[in-house]
């Protein structure tokens, strides 16, 4: 069915060369698109409701819990095992061999055999086989310095100090969130029908969720088993303020290469749903509307704290931005061209991370119109060639839409600087320096830009030879290039096409490929740890099971207010 | 073991790097593999069975093309698995027909040749109606149609075999493809023939069991799967203190 977006054929995008620009793609932030937002819109829109089946817990929380997620259509099972974890085991890496807990998601029942299936394969995480009606894989590690406060806090009769929260915002964080088909569990196109978590990631984000759930659930039973006489629950106001962590290196980059069609998708919506904000009469109630949240979104960035220069450094230039975007728009009626002139305003005294803020805001005043855009953030995703098209209109379709890899030098060394590998410890993906370190020739194909240029100077040489030749007959006789060819021709089809970086680059920052995902995701608070490493927050603000569950159902309002959650900011100590 | 669909992808596209294919040969070659397995058509064990034959190939070998007009083309494969960059001839006839409305096409000298109704599943997906043919064994007589429409991601196919042999028969390790834009060519049994029909599978058959794979996982050989995972490990470099670094990480994360 067509959406409102789909109707407005004449919107005017933002050029690719602006969008798909790996540094702009890294200040992105989350928006009202991003999976987590969507997530919890869809389960309080359809009531999704989940209780606790089994909690067989310890007083050192360890054990096992079952919750049962029941929506309009599927009954699911969460399967939470937590343990003992040696302080020495405690690692956020891809490496690491145990976790404070490690969960799933089930479809449908949990019987006594599945039960024992998955308490000897899911503590294993990856060198376990996964029963296949488990749809996420997963597993978190505590934030101790957290944890241990809000036990010795609850337990003691006092709510922790909120200022923890706002330092690092969760319990628990992520280190893997595996889906499709990995290590034996159930592939997305099982789940391409079902209307509960048929959008991109919306199970794995369904799971960390839960997670979310359970550590309030666990902290709460710890302080009670320590002191049932004075233990106290979480405030309301800092269970919403509690968010699940995540924490991720390179492994992120691999999937942003090796699904441009999933990501060109998520951009071209996002960059539509924005072509659409700009598009709409500005009125008073709008431009107000703007405001409360650049507030909010200044108060928010104001709190974040990382122990990263360069992230501290952005985010100052984000909070001194917002300060003077607030200032212009106090100042700026709301003429016609306002968020253009806005826009325009924007680009030449905001930082590029205000900038992308800005775009992130507007497409919240419009959540009637944007919200159906969220159904097309999926894609079917195969790379096909078009063997008939002529050579000659292939090297014009690199010229077109891929200059930018032809800027690439191949005798350049500061062209050709990194390789990216992957080791054979767990298959970690890693960044090496090609002069220095060994591997090279194993090395991980993501460099498409550099390859996209080796193509074209082929094409040149075959061009010359013949003139009216096809891509088939350029593919005999280099067959080698198919892969390439094929999504040259893929992806020049497509509005926005590639990430537009050339991988080897010295100058090449992996964090703005894990920060380009982590914001589709709906990440916040980034606190980058290297320039390749990054701890964020996901669904800090976010409602609770018990406010989505209402008898009110699809009231518009309540929805609205449920779905007003993002750059939350730490709460008063007197809601608490 | 059961592995998914995914993973029996993801290993198969590592394992064909590792023997020294290319990229999206290799893409192919694993995608036609677990096409094959999801649809109950065989696809391990029919790597499985060539696979001490791919490693004794040369991956970077082309098919030669023997012979070719505007609408006909024949190529030798060289005595290949049809998982190399045979795809290749296959997009040859694909283009051919496009342009002329329909094409044949000859691949001689190869094998794993079941395995090709994977890829044929991307040209009948991108509007080609395409019949693949060839004989399965000489004594008796086997023969295979494979037939898709386009549009179809799903073939129909018939396994016959027949009766009588002609007398000037020989050992074929060829196939035949015809490629029609805008035609039908399924393969629909001769009844008046002296054959005995050995299978005959629908698109609704061949949908059905791929749904039952999606729930149940796909069942490959372990030593099938041991063999893969070596090959694929050709691709992983050699971890040192330094490469550790490579990941970007802290050392410890008790915070």
């Amino acid at each position: 069915m067509a959406t409102q977006l789909d109707l407005q054929p004449q919107l005017k995008l933002r050029p690719a060369a602006r969008v798909m620009n790996l540094v702009r793609l890294g200040s992105l932030h989350a928006s009202r698109l991003s999976f987590a937002r969507s997530l919890v819109r869809q389960m309080a829109r359809e009531d999704w409701t989940v209780s606790t089946v089994r909690r067989e817990l310890d007083s050192q929380g360890h054990g096992v819990v079952i919750y049962r997620l029941q929506t309009p259509h599927h009954t699911y099972h969460g399967v939470i095992f937590s343990q003992h974890l040696d302080p020495a085991l405690r690692s956020d890496r891809v490496i690491a061999e145990a976790w404070d807990v490690t969960f799933a998601l089930v479809e449908g029942p949990v019987g006594d055999s599945l039960l024992e299936q998955m308490a000897s394969n899911v503590p294993l995480q990856e060198a376990g086989r996964q029963h296949p009606r488990l749809l996420v894989l997963s597993r978190a590690n505590k934030s101790l310095r957290n944890f241990d406060h809000f036990v010795d806090a609850l337990a003691s009769g006092r709510q922790p100090d909120p200022a923890w929260l706002t330092r690092v915002g969760y319990l628990y964080r992520t280190t893997a969130v595996y889906g499709n088909g990995k290590f034996g569990i159930a592939d997305y196109a099982r789940l391409q029908k079902n209307p509960d978590f048929n959008r991109p990631f919306s199970a794995q984000m369904f799971a960390v969720y839960l997670l979310r759930h359970f550590s309030i659930q666990q902290v709460e039973h710890l302080a009670c088993s320590r002191s049932p006489d004075t233990a106290v629950p979480l405030a309301a106001a800092l269970q919403r303020y509690l968010g699940i962590g995540n924490s991720t290196g390179l492994g992120m980059a691999p999937f942003l290469i090796n699904h441009p069609q999933l990501i060109q998708q998520w951009v071209y919506c996002r960059e539509r749903a924005l072509a659409f904000a700009r598009e709409q009469r500005p009125t008073e109630g709008t431009r107000h509307g703007l405001m409360r949240l650049l507030r909010r979104a200044h108060q928010h960035f104001v709190e974040t704290v990382t122990e990263d220069h360069e992230q501290t450094q952005r985010n100052l230039a984000t909070v001194a931005s917002i300060e003077s975007v607030i200032h212009w728009l106090d100042q700026t009626p709301a003429t016609p061209t306002l968020w253009d002139d806005l826009l325009d305003w924007a680009d030449d005294h905001c930082s590029l991370e205000a900038q992308e803020l800005i775009n992130t805001l507007l497409i919240e005043l419009y959540p009637d119109l944007i919200d159906a855009a969220e159904d097309d953030l999926g894609c079917e995703e195969i790379l096909e060639l078009q063997p008939e098209m002529r050579a000659a209109t292939l090297r014009q379709m690199i010229e077109s839409k891929f200059a930018w890899a032809l800027d690439y030098e191949p005798g350049n060394p500061g062209h050709n600087y990194w390789f990216w590998y992957r080791s054979a410890e767990k298959e970690e993906p890693r960044l090496g320096v090609r002069s220095e370190e060994p591997g090279a020739e194993k090395e991980l194909s993501l460099a498409i830009g550099p390859r996209i240029h080796n193509t074209y100077q082929l094409l040149d040489v075959f061009l010359d030879r013949s003139s009216r030749g096809s891509v088939v007959e350029f593919l005999m006789a280099h067959p080698g290039q198919k892969e390439c060819v094929r999504r040259i021709q893929t992806m020049g089809a497509t509005p926005y096409g590639e990430i537009q970086a050339n991988l080897w680059h010295r100058d090449m920052k992996p964090m703005h490929l894990l920060r380009t995902k982590l914001s589709f995701f709906g990440a916040s608070r980034f606190d980058p740890k290297s320039d390749r490493w990054v701890r964020v927050t996901l669904f800090q603000g976010a409602p609770l099971f018990s406010e989505l569950f209402s008898d009110y159902g699809a009231d518009k309002a309540r929805l609205a207010a449920l779905d007003d959650w993002s750059f939350p900011v730490e709460p008063e100590p007197d809601s608490l | 073991m059961k592995v998914s669909f995914n993973e029996l992808q993801g290993m198969g596209r590592k394992a064909f790097i590792g023997i020294g294919f290319e990229e999206g040969d290799a893409i192919d070659a694993a995608e036609m593999v677990a096409w094959m397995e999801a649809h109950g058509l065989g696809g391990a064990a029919a790597l499985k069975k060539g696979l001490d034959y791919l490693l004794r190939e040369d991956p970077n070998e082309p098919p030669t093309l023997v012979y070719q007009d505007a609408d006909f083309s024949v190529l030798d494969a060289h005595n290949h698995s049809i998982l190399g960059n045979a795809s290749l001839a296959l997009e040859l006839g694909y283009a051919r027909a496009r342009a002329r409305g329909l094409s044949i096409t000859k691949i001689r000298h190869c094998h794993n040749r079941v395995l090709v109704i994977g890829y044929l599943s991307r040209l009948a997906r991108r509007g080609m109606n395409v019949t693949a043919f060839w004989r399965n064994s000489h004594e008796p007589l086997i023969e295979q149609v494979v037939g898709f429409r386009a549009g179809h991601p799903v073939p129909e196919i018939c396994i016959y075999s027949l009766e009588d042999i002609p007398d000037d028969t020989e050992k074929n390790d060829g196939i035949t493809l015809i490629m029609a834009n805008h035609v039908d060519l399924l393969p629909s049994l001769r009844s008046d023939y002296a054959l005995t029909n050995l299978m005959r599978q629908t698109e609704e058959d061949l949908e059905l069991q791929r749904d039952r794979a999606l729930v149940e996982g796909l069942e490959v050989d372990d030593q099938l799967w041991k063999t893969m995972k070596s090959l694929a490990d050709r691709l992983l470099v050699e971890a040192t203190e330094a490469s550790r670094g490579g990941a970007g990480a802290g050392t410890t994360d008790n915070d």
